[in-house]
């Protein structure tokens, strides 16, 4: 949990409930102990239930406060991988589409070479200028496939997300009733080594972010080579 | 001239080593991460091109112990990268990267990077 706010309120909350319940589990020893807790403190009986509604008071409060905190946290970053996820989608699209136009070039480049080769006194001087369009063409369509590797950046970002919301949704259900956890292990979700990929890895604006990495490297000296 | 082209991508790593022969230079040995890396560089190696994000070595860490080695101190390091922020291209300068390329990169931005620092490779 990285907010620090949502953390604090987090841990406030757990505590406060863990002494609501350990205060229950005192009240649950036993009916001869229950007996002798409500005649040793029926006149104060006011006063224990002051008490009790300061403590239940305090732990709604917290909780709103974690509720708070944890929404706006996870709503931040859901929407950041959503964003992420419809890039993934647009830059594969646009991959796909740079590629089979570039095939249909080079389709029509391959049917002009036929036409020279037919051609009764063949003109070797365009035929080698398609042959050099045709390997313009084809590098790049390999060029294109650079998508690949940004957008698996970004899946792994988005597949982080998601390990860690599973991860905060787990403990809370926890605090609320340990019963419920499972013997599933999280960890068989674990998310992409945070080596591996760039949380910011995008495909867009390409030029101008090579721009901004040259004027840097040109205002600060580079190490000589 | 041979180049260590370092990528945990193996897209990437064509995409890279077919430009480079398009652009001329055909001896090329590869390297999946910066460990990998570190393990095939020898004097041999003439110019080095290196992604940032890879498993168990980046390519940060892979530049920083390469110029800490007599043999790889010198020897021209060009970053190619999806990171672009400021502090991230500082910071790869500071780990003693020579150049820098933007993923996705066109192949003359390619050429003009090693262009600008083969003297320093031939030297």
């Amino acid at each position: 949990m990285n907010d620090p706010r949502a953390q604090t309120a987090y841990y406030e909350s757990e505590a406060a409930l863990r002494l609501v319940d350990k205060e229950l589990d005192q009240l649950r020893d036993g009916a001869e102990m229950v007996s002798r807790f409500v005649t040793v403190s029926l006149a104060d009986l006011p006063l224990i239930l002051e008490r009790a509604n300061g403590q239940i008071r305090a732990v709604l409060s917290h909780l709103r406060e974690t509720r708070q905190a944890l929404q706006s946290t996870t709503f931040e970053k859901l929407q950041t991988t959503h964003d992420k996820i419809k890039e993934v989608t647009s830059a594969t699209e646009d991959a796909a589409i740079n590629i089979m136009d570039a095939c249909d070039r080079a389709n029509q480049i391959v049917d002009e070479l036929d036409g020279i080769d037919a051609s009764d006194t063949p003109d070797r001087a365009r035929g080698s200028e398609l042959r050099s369009t045709l390997r313009d063409e084809l590098f790049m369509m390999m060029g294109a496939l650079q998508f690949q590797d940004i957008t698996s950046q970004q899946l792994a970002h988005a597949s982080s997300v998601l390990v860690e919301m599973e991860t905060r949704l787990a403990d809370i259900a926890n605090l609320f009733d340990s019963s419920l956890a499972t013997d599933r292990p999280l960890a068989t979700l674990a998310a992409a080594d945070e080596k591996t990929y760039d949380p910011n890895a995008t495909i867009r604006n390409a030029e101008e972010r090579q721009n901004l990495a040259d004027a840097i490297f040109t205002s600060v000296k580079a190490p000589a080579a | 001239m041979k180049f260590l082209v370092v990528d945990d991508s193996a897209t990437m790593r064509r995409i890279v080593i077919n430009s480079l022969q398009r652009i001329g230079f055909s001896e090329t040995v590869e390297a999946g991460d910066g460990q990998e890396a570190l393990e095939k560089f020898d004097s041999s190696v003439k110019f080095v091109i290196t992604d940032w994000n890879m498993p168990n070595m980046t390519g940060t860490e892979f530049t920083k112990v390469l110029r800490s080695r007599d043999d790889g101190r010198h020897v021209p390091v060009l970053m190619v990268t999806a990171r672009s922020v400021k502090e991230d291209i500082l910071t790869a300068m500071e780990a003693g990267v020579n150049n820098y390329i933007v993923k996705p990169f066109t192949p003359q931005v390619l050429k003009e990077k090693i262009d600008a620092l083969l003297p320093a490779a031939a030297a």
